[in-house]
């Protein structure tokens, strides 16, 4: 809703609890960044700095969840101001899980840049350059409250695990010619699995944004069973 | 009603259709059409002046009483029943539509003989069937316990949650169809306020309820339809979740999610 609401302190509390989801998503997108960053250039600073830099977003997360429930205490939004709040509390739990990712990734990315240079990191580049963009959409379907561009990212994911599967394979196939680098290997391995997962969150927020957009909830739809044929019988069900 | 109408189903159901309604050259509702389902608890809101009581009042024919308003097109069914009909008498309309008030208004007798009064008007007289009445209608309405020590003691020393209670009461006893509810917990305490919407909730197996009001908590707790009307119009009308959770109509959720009011 843009038009104002006859108490001030709700619009302000509102527009307060957007904003704060937006300054987490950018932590939680430069998090990600710079252990990216860290892992594709060797920077040991720049992954500590992920890692020290995540009680930010753990906070923003907490100050969210509080944020939303003063305000359905206190103003019982309903409709799409309610979809709002929700989604919002949904929205810095997802960043918060990303931020994770990203101190995960860092982590890893520490490690890897206290051996040799592994050649193989090279891989991830392209997984994360994806996920970045999924996750760039997430958050406009979130701000602009776009279904259509929320409802798209679950496609656009498949691309990402297959990419992901991709480079599980060939990461695996150099365990086992490589022996000596197997350590830094699984460490990738375990990056690249945190860049997927980046891409299912992105995915949820997508959800999400088409539940605040059009109230619709999408969630789990692949796993409900299709409705039975018209005038079909038990026996026109394949084995 | 009039006996001698057709034959309706017995379900309670009002039907609202192509309703004009004007105070002197002032239309006040305009081209309503509401189909209201019996066993069911339909809520009016909308903003102060936007004809939500007017359209209650219609339904049992109060602005009958004021000189000036009238229907000036379409009507109002209950049953099938036409309720404007000539052959229509008000005061058994009115025993089959009772009307709980914004404030309770208790006869100046004592408790029994509030619930009592419109069962005597119906000409029972016998004391153990009156007896038997009033306690149902107390009972039903969740206020025995309450006052079964001091039935005989004036109903103006009953609290206000419980003196509404007892208007309730009162409406039941006479065993109406359809009971409408202008505002009816709006003097009430929140625990107040609680009994008399798990009344609610108890009383629609029985009765089709109408209730205005102007807490869209209440009208999202107790309803199972909500109709929202603004400058006379109805502009939405849907179950109660959806009006809440995705209304269809931008005018509604401005009002709901307090745009203006």
């Amino acid at each position: 809703m843009t038009s104002h609401h006859i108490l001030r302190e709700f619009d302000k509390g509102m527009v307060s609890l957007k904003s704060d989801v937006l300054l987490m998503a950018s932590l939680a997108r430069q998090n990600l960044e710079r252990a990216m960053r860290s892992l594709l250039e060797r920077d040991l600073d720049l992954a500590r700095s992920v890692i020290a830099d995540d009680s930010d977003v753990d906070d923003l997360e907490r100050k969210i969840d509080q944020a939303g429930i003063d305000i359905m205490v206190r103003f019982h939004p309903v409709a799409s101001d309610l979809r709002l709040v929700i989604t919002s509390m949904k929205m810095a739990h997802n960043l918060e899980r990303i931020s994770d990712h990203a101190v995960n990734i860092a982590k890893r990315s520490k490690k890897i840049c206290k051996s040799f240079p592994l050649d193989e990191v090279g891989l991830a580049e392209p997984l994360y350059s994806l996920a970045s963009k999924l996750l760039r959409d997430a958050l406009m379907a979130y701000t602009d409250a776009n279904a259509e561009l929320g409802e798209g990212l679950k496609v656009r994911d498949r691309e990402l695990d297959r990419m992901h599967k991709q480079m599980i394979t060939t990461l695996s196939g150099r365990l086992e010619t490589s022996p000596g680098r197997s350590e830094n290997l699984l460490h990738l391995i375990f990056v690249a699995r945190s860049i997927e997962r980046i891409g299912d969150l992105a995915v949820n927020m997508g959800e999400d944004s088409v539940y605040l957009g059009d109230a619709r909830d999408i969630r789990h739809e692949h796993s409900k069973p299709s409705p039975a044929p018209q005038g079909g019988s038990e026996s026109d069900t394949p084995a | 009603m009039d006996a001698n109408s057709q034959q309706p189903p017995d379900n309670a159901s009002v039907s609202v259709q192509h309703l004009d309604f004007c105070y002197g050259s002032s239309l006040a509702l305009k081209n309503i059409e509401l189909e209201i389902p019996a066993h069911q608890v339909t809520a009016f809101i909308g903003p102060s002046g936007c004809g939500k009581s007017t359209l209650l009042r219609c339904i049992n024919r109060m602005n009958d009483e004021i000189p000036s308003a009238k229907i000036t097109r379409g009507g109002i069914q209950i049953d099938g029943v036409d309720i404007y009909q000539p052959s229509i008498d008000v005061v058994k309309l009115r025993r089959e539509v009772g009307m709980v008030f914004q404030k309770s208004n208790p006869f100046p007798r004592s408790i029994y003989e509030n619930v009592a009064y419109g069962l005597r008007l119906r000409g029972l007289r016998d004391k153990a069937s009156l007896n038997a009445a009033v306690e149902e209608a107390l009972v039903a309405s969740a206020l025995w316990d309450e006052v079964k020590d001091r039935l005989h003691e004036s109903a103006l020393g009953l609290s206000g949650g419980q003196q509404q209670r007892l208007c309730i009461a009162r409406t039941i006893a006479v065993k109406p169809k359809v009971i409408l509810m202008d505002e009816p917990c709006s003097a009430l305490d929140p625990i107040a306020t609680a009994k008399v919407e798990n009344l609610i909730w108890d009383l629609k197996n029985d009765y089709t309820i109408i209730i205005v009001t102007h807490s869209m908590q209440q009208a999202s707790r107790v309803s199972d339809n909500t109709a929202f009307f603004y400058l006379g119009e109805l502009i939405e009308y849907s179950d109660t979740a959806q009006i809440f959770r995705n209304p269809s109509v931008r005018k509604t959720e401005e009002y709901i999610s307090g745009r203006f009011g």
